[in-house]
Protein backbone atom coordinates (compact mmCIF):
# COMPACT_ATOMS: atom_id res chain seq x y z
CA UNK A 1 0.00 0.00 0.00
CA UNK A 2 1.39 3.39 -0.95
CA UNK A 3 1.63 6.27 1.53
CA UNK A 4 -1.05 8.13 -0.43
CA UNK A 5 -3.51 5.22 -0.17
CA UNK A 6 -2.77 4.88 3.53
CA UNK A 7 -3.47 8.59 4.04
CA UNK A 8 -6.70 8.38 2.03
CA UNK A 9 -7.80 5.38 4.11
CA UNK A 10 -7.01 7.22 7.35
CA UNK A 11 -8.79 10.36 6.13
CA UNK A 12 -11.89 8.44 5.09
CA UNK A 13 -12.00 6.50 8.37
CA UNK A 14 -11.65 9.78 10.31
CA UNK A 15 -14.45 11.39 8.30
CA UNK A 16 -16.73 8.35 8.61
CA UNK A 17 -16.20 8.18 12.38
CA UNK A 18 -16.69 11.93 12.79
CA UNK A 19 -19.77 12.33 10.58
CA UNK A 20 -21.32 9.14 11.93
CA UNK A 21 -20.65 10.03 15.55
CA UNK A 22 -21.94 13.61 15.09
CA UNK A 23 -25.15 12.26 13.54
CA UNK A 24 -25.71 9.63 16.22
CA UNK A 25 -24.80 12.04 19.02
CA UNK A 26 -27.65 14.23 17.84
CA UNK A 27 -30.09 11.34 17.42
CA UNK A 28 -29.27 9.82 20.81
CA UNK A 29 -29.28 13.15 22.61
CA UNK A 30 -32.72 13.98 21.22
CA UNK A 31 -34.00 10.51 22.16
CA UNK A 32 -32.39 10.41 25.60
CA UNK A 33 -33.63 13.89 26.42
CA UNK A 34 -37.26 12.97 25.67
CA UNK A 35 -37.99 13.06 29.42
CA UNK A 36 -35.67 16.05 29.94
CA UNK A 37 -33.41 13.86 32.10
CA UNK A 38 -30.09 12.36 31.02
CA UNK A 39 -29.39 9.28 33.17
CA UNK A 40 -25.87 8.05 33.97
CA UNK A 41 -26.17 5.23 31.41
CA UNK A 42 -27.31 7.67 28.74
CA UNK A 43 -24.52 10.05 29.70
CA UNK A 44 -21.98 7.22 29.35
CA UNK A 45 -23.37 6.29 25.93
CA UNK A 46 -23.06 9.90 24.78
CA UNK A 47 -19.52 10.06 26.22
CA UNK A 48 -18.52 7.04 24.09
CA UNK A 49 -19.98 8.70 20.99
CA UNK A 50 -18.11 11.94 21.72
CA UNK A 51 -14.88 9.95 22.15
CA UNK A 52 -15.45 8.36 18.73
CA UNK A 53 -16.09 11.83 17.28
CA UNK A 54 -12.83 13.17 18.74
CA UNK A 55 -10.96 10.12 17.44
CA UNK A 56 -12.39 10.88 14.00
CA UNK A 57 -11.27 14.50 14.28
CA UNK A 58 -7.77 13.40 15.32
CA UNK A 59 -7.49 10.99 12.36
CA UNK A 60 -8.84 13.66 10.01
CA UNK A 61 -6.34 16.29 11.16
CA UNK A 62 -3.29 13.99 11.22
CA UNK A 63 -4.07 12.49 7.79
CA UNK A 64 -4.86 15.98 6.47
CA UNK A 65 -1.43 17.18 7.48
CA UNK A 66 -0.04 13.96 6.03
CA UNK A 67 -1.55 14.99 2.67
CA UNK A 68 -0.01 18.44 2.96
CA UNK A 69 3.38 16.91 3.69
CA UNK A 70 3.01 14.55 0.75
CA UNK A 71 2.12 17.43 -1.58
CA UNK A 72 4.96 19.52 -0.18
CA UNK A 73 7.54 16.76 -0.65
CA UNK A 74 6.30 15.97 -4.18
CA UNK A 75 6.15 19.73 -5.01
CA UNK A 76 2.40 19.66 -5.77
CA UNK A 77 1.65 22.82 -3.81
CA UNK A 78 -1.34 24.01 -5.88
CA UNK A 79 -3.74 22.85 -3.16
CA UNK A 80 -2.45 25.58 -0.84
CA UNK A 81 -4.02 28.24 -3.07
CA UNK A 82 -7.40 26.48 -3.24
CA UNK A 83 -10.28 28.33 -1.48
CA UNK A 84 -12.03 25.05 -0.65
CA UNK A 85 -8.86 23.81 1.08
CA UNK A 86 -8.69 26.89 3.32
CA UNK A 87 -12.46 26.70 3.91
CA UNK A 88 -12.06 23.08 5.00
CA UNK A 89 -9.21 24.08 7.32
CA UNK A 90 -11.45 26.79 8.81
CA UNK A 91 -14.32 24.35 9.30
CA UNK A 92 -12.02 21.85 11.06
CA UNK A 93 -10.67 24.67 13.28
CA UNK A 94 -14.25 25.65 14.13
CA UNK A 95 -14.97 22.01 15.04
CA UNK A 96 -12.03 21.93 17.47
CA UNK A 97 -12.90 25.33 19.02
CA UNK A 98 -16.55 24.34 19.32
CA UNK A 99 -15.61 21.15 21.19
CA UNK A 100 -13.54 23.22 23.63
CA UNK A 101 -16.29 25.80 24.15
CA UNK A 102 -18.88 23.07 24.72
CA UNK A 103 -16.58 21.40 27.25
CA UNK A 104 -16.10 24.73 29.04
CA UNK A 105 -19.89 25.21 28.94
CA UNK A 106 -19.43 28.59 27.30
CA UNK A 107 -21.18 27.57 24.09
CA UNK A 108 -25.00 27.14 24.30
CA UNK A 109 -25.74 23.46 23.69
CA UNK A 110 -28.18 23.98 20.83
CA UNK A 111 -25.77 26.18 18.87
CA UNK A 112 -22.82 23.92 19.72
CA UNK A 113 -24.53 20.78 18.43
CA UNK A 114 -25.69 22.61 15.30
CA UNK A 115 -22.13 23.80 14.63
CA UNK A 116 -20.74 20.31 15.25
CA UNK A 117 -23.23 18.56 12.97
CA UNK A 118 -22.98 21.14 10.19
CA UNK A 119 -19.19 21.33 10.37
CA UNK A 120 -18.75 17.59 10.02
CA UNK A 121 -21.04 17.48 6.97
CA UNK A 122 -19.39 20.62 5.55
CA UNK A 123 -15.94 19.02 5.90
CA UNK A 124 -17.29 15.90 4.19
CA UNK A 125 -18.86 17.93 1.37
CA UNK A 126 -15.74 20.05 0.81
CA UNK A 127 -13.64 16.88 0.70
CA UNK A 128 -15.96 15.12 -1.74
CA UNK A 129 -16.51 18.10 -4.06
CA UNK A 130 -12.81 18.98 -4.18
CA UNK A 131 -12.19 22.05 -6.31
CA UNK A 132 -15.27 24.25 -6.49
CA UNK A 133 -15.77 27.61 -8.17
CA UNK A 134 -16.93 29.50 -5.04
CA UNK A 135 -14.51 31.80 -3.24
CA UNK A 136 -13.39 31.31 0.37
CA UNK A 137 -15.79 33.99 1.66
CA UNK A 138 -18.71 32.55 -0.33
CA UNK A 139 -18.09 29.07 1.07
CA UNK A 140 -18.02 30.44 4.61
CA UNK A 141 -21.25 32.39 4.03
CA UNK A 142 -22.95 29.16 2.84
CA UNK A 143 -21.51 27.45 5.91
CA UNK A 144 -22.87 30.06 8.34
CA UNK A 145 -26.30 29.90 6.66
CA UNK A 146 -26.22 26.10 6.96
CA UNK A 147 -25.35 26.34 10.68
CA UNK A 148 -28.32 28.69 11.27
CA UNK A 149 -30.69 26.43 9.32
CA UNK A 150 -29.51 23.32 11.17
CA UNK A 151 -29.88 25.10 14.53
CA UNK A 152 -33.44 26.10 13.64
CA UNK A 153 -34.23 22.58 12.43
CA UNK A 154 -32.83 21.01 15.61
CA UNK A 155 -34.77 23.44 17.76
CA UNK A 156 -37.95 22.65 15.84
CA UNK A 157 -37.40 18.88 16.13
CA UNK A 158 -36.68 19.05 19.85
CA UNK A 159 -39.59 21.38 20.55
CA UNK A 160 -41.95 19.22 18.51
CA UNK A 161 -40.86 15.86 19.87
CA UNK A 162 -39.60 16.46 23.35
CA UNK A 163 -40.33 19.95 24.55
CA UNK A 164 -37.70 22.65 25.11
CA UNK A 165 -34.10 21.36 25.14
CA UNK A 166 -32.25 21.17 28.44
CA UNK A 167 -28.46 21.52 28.37
CA UNK A 168 -27.59 18.93 30.98
CA UNK A 169 -24.96 16.84 29.15
CA UNK B 1 15.96 17.09 -0.72
CA UNK B 2 17.57 13.97 0.68
CA UNK B 3 15.49 11.18 2.22
CA UNK B 4 16.90 12.01 5.65
CA UNK B 5 15.82 15.65 5.37
CA UNK B 6 12.38 14.62 4.12
CA UNK B 7 12.08 12.27 7.11
CA UNK B 8 13.08 15.11 9.46
CA UNK B 9 10.44 17.37 7.92
CA UNK B 10 7.79 14.65 8.31
CA UNK B 11 8.78 14.07 11.96
CA UNK B 12 8.73 17.84 12.60
CA UNK B 13 5.19 18.22 11.26
CA UNK B 14 3.66 15.05 12.70
CA UNK B 15 5.23 15.55 16.16
CA UNK B 16 4.02 19.16 16.19
CA UNK B 17 0.47 18.31 15.10
CA UNK B 18 0.15 15.44 17.58
CA UNK B 19 1.49 17.76 20.33
CA UNK B 20 -1.15 20.39 19.47
CA UNK B 21 -3.83 17.67 19.49
CA UNK B 22 -2.69 16.40 22.89
CA UNK B 23 -2.68 19.93 24.33
CA UNK B 24 -6.27 20.14 23.12
CA UNK B 25 -7.06 16.96 25.09
CA UNK B 26 -5.21 18.34 28.15
CA UNK B 27 -7.28 21.52 27.99
CA UNK B 28 -10.55 19.61 27.66
CA UNK B 29 -9.69 17.50 30.71
CA UNK B 30 -8.61 20.56 32.72
CA UNK B 31 -12.03 22.05 32.06
CA UNK B 32 -13.76 19.06 33.68
CA UNK B 33 -15.20 19.32 37.19
CA UNK B 34 -12.98 16.52 38.53
CA UNK B 35 -9.97 16.17 36.22
CA UNK B 36 -7.80 13.04 36.28
CA UNK B 37 -4.45 14.73 36.98
CA UNK B 38 -2.44 11.51 36.57
CA UNK B 39 -3.71 11.23 32.98
CA UNK B 40 -3.29 14.97 32.38
CA UNK B 41 0.31 15.11 33.64
CA UNK B 42 1.29 12.09 31.52
CA UNK B 43 -0.17 13.75 28.46
CA UNK B 44 1.45 17.10 29.32
CA UNK B 45 4.90 15.51 29.64
CA UNK B 46 4.44 13.66 26.34
CA UNK B 47 3.74 17.05 24.71
CA UNK B 48 7.07 18.37 26.05
CA UNK B 49 8.87 15.40 24.45
CA UNK B 50 6.99 15.84 21.17
CA UNK B 51 7.71 19.58 20.97
CA UNK B 52 11.39 18.97 21.69
CA UNK B 53 11.50 16.36 18.90
CA UNK B 54 9.65 18.73 16.55
CA UNK B 55 11.97 21.56 17.57
CA UNK B 56 15.20 19.59 17.07
CA UNK B 57 14.21 18.13 13.69
CA UNK B 58 13.03 21.49 12.36
CA UNK B 59 16.20 23.20 13.58
CA UNK B 60 18.41 20.77 11.65
CA UNK B 61 16.21 21.08 8.53
CA UNK B 62 16.19 24.88 8.78
CA UNK B 63 19.95 25.25 9.22
CA UNK B 64 21.07 22.70 6.65
CA UNK B 65 18.43 22.98 3.93
CA UNK B 66 15.76 25.68 4.25
CA UNK B 67 18.08 28.70 4.17
CA UNK B 68 19.92 27.63 1.04
CA UNK B 69 17.30 25.71 -0.96
CA UNK B 70 13.81 26.86 0.08
CA UNK B 71 14.10 30.45 1.27
CA UNK B 72 15.52 31.84 -2.04
CA UNK B 73 12.67 30.19 -3.97
CA UNK B 74 10.04 31.74 -1.68
CA UNK B 75 11.66 35.19 -1.85
CA UNK B 76 11.79 34.99 -5.65
CA UNK B 77 8.19 33.76 -5.92
CA UNK B 78 4.77 35.40 -5.75
CA UNK B 79 4.53 35.37 -1.96
CA UNK B 80 7.80 36.54 -0.36
CA UNK B 81 5.77 37.50 2.74
CA UNK B 82 5.55 33.75 3.44
CA UNK B 83 9.18 33.91 4.52
CA UNK B 84 9.50 37.57 5.54
CA UNK B 85 6.52 37.48 7.86
CA UNK B 86 5.27 33.95 8.47
CA UNK B 87 8.57 32.05 8.72
CA UNK B 88 10.33 34.84 10.60
CA UNK B 89 7.44 34.97 13.10
CA UNK B 90 7.08 31.20 13.28
CA UNK B 91 10.72 30.51 13.94
CA UNK B 92 10.77 32.90 16.90
CA UNK B 93 7.39 32.10 18.42
CA UNK B 94 8.03 28.37 18.06
CA UNK B 95 11.05 28.77 20.35
CA UNK B 96 8.64 29.47 23.20
CA UNK B 97 6.47 26.41 22.79
CA UNK B 98 8.63 23.73 24.47
CA UNK B 99 9.04 26.01 27.49
CA UNK B 100 5.33 26.77 27.69
CA UNK B 101 4.66 23.03 27.36
CA UNK B 102 7.22 22.38 30.13
CA UNK B 103 5.45 24.89 32.40
CA UNK B 104 2.11 23.16 31.75
CA UNK B 105 3.65 19.76 32.51
CA UNK B 106 5.15 21.04 35.78
CA UNK B 107 1.81 22.56 36.80
CA UNK B 108 0.04 19.29 35.95
CA UNK B 109 2.52 17.34 38.06
CA UNK B 110 1.95 19.76 40.96
CA UNK B 111 -1.81 19.37 40.53
CA UNK B 112 -1.37 15.60 40.83
CA UNK B 113 -0.21 16.14 44.39
CA UNK B 114 -2.55 19.07 45.09
CA UNK B 115 -5.81 18.33 43.23
CA UNK B 116 -7.78 20.86 45.26
CA UNK B 117 -5.84 23.85 43.96
CA UNK B 118 -8.59 25.20 41.71
CA UNK B 119 -6.84 28.49 40.99
CA UNK B 120 -3.84 26.61 39.57
CA UNK B 121 -6.16 24.37 37.52
CA UNK B 122 -7.73 27.46 35.94
CA UNK B 123 -4.34 29.11 35.35
CA UNK B 124 -2.98 25.90 33.80
CA UNK B 125 -6.05 25.68 31.57
CA UNK B 126 -5.46 29.27 30.43
CA UNK B 127 -1.77 28.58 29.76
CA UNK B 128 -2.74 25.48 27.78
CA UNK B 129 -5.15 27.61 25.76
CA UNK B 130 -2.29 30.04 25.03
CA UNK B 131 -0.03 27.13 24.02
CA UNK B 132 -2.80 25.81 21.80
CA UNK B 133 -3.16 29.20 20.13
CA UNK B 134 0.58 29.48 19.54
CA UNK B 135 0.66 25.90 18.24
CA UNK B 136 -2.18 26.45 15.78
CA UNK B 137 -0.68 29.77 14.59
CA UNK B 138 2.66 28.02 14.07
CA UNK B 139 1.01 25.18 12.13
CA UNK B 140 -0.90 27.61 9.90
CA UNK B 141 2.31 29.58 9.29
CA UNK B 142 4.01 26.35 8.26
CA UNK B 143 1.22 25.67 5.78
CA UNK B 144 1.55 29.17 4.30
CA UNK B 145 5.33 28.72 3.96
CA UNK B 146 4.93 25.27 2.36
CA UNK B 147 2.36 26.61 -0.05
CA UNK B 148 4.55 29.48 -1.20
CA UNK B 149 7.39 27.46 -2.72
Amino acid sequence: MTIMKLLILMHVIGTVLGVGAATFAEIFYTRFNSDNIITDDERNTLAVIYTIMRTGLFLLVVSGFGFLLYFRLTEHVGIFSSPSFWAKMTVVAVLACNALLLQARIMPFLIGTAISLTSWYAALALGVFGKISASYVEILIYYVIAVILVALALQWIRARLHGPPKANV
Amino acid sequence: MTTALAALLVIHVIAGIVAIGIHNVVLMHLLKKAPNYIFISRLAWSVVALYLISWATSAYYYVTYYGTAVKPRILAGDAPFAHNFFMETKEHIFLLLPFVALSIALCASYLRAHPDDDALRKSTAFLTLVALGIGVATAVSGMVVSGSI
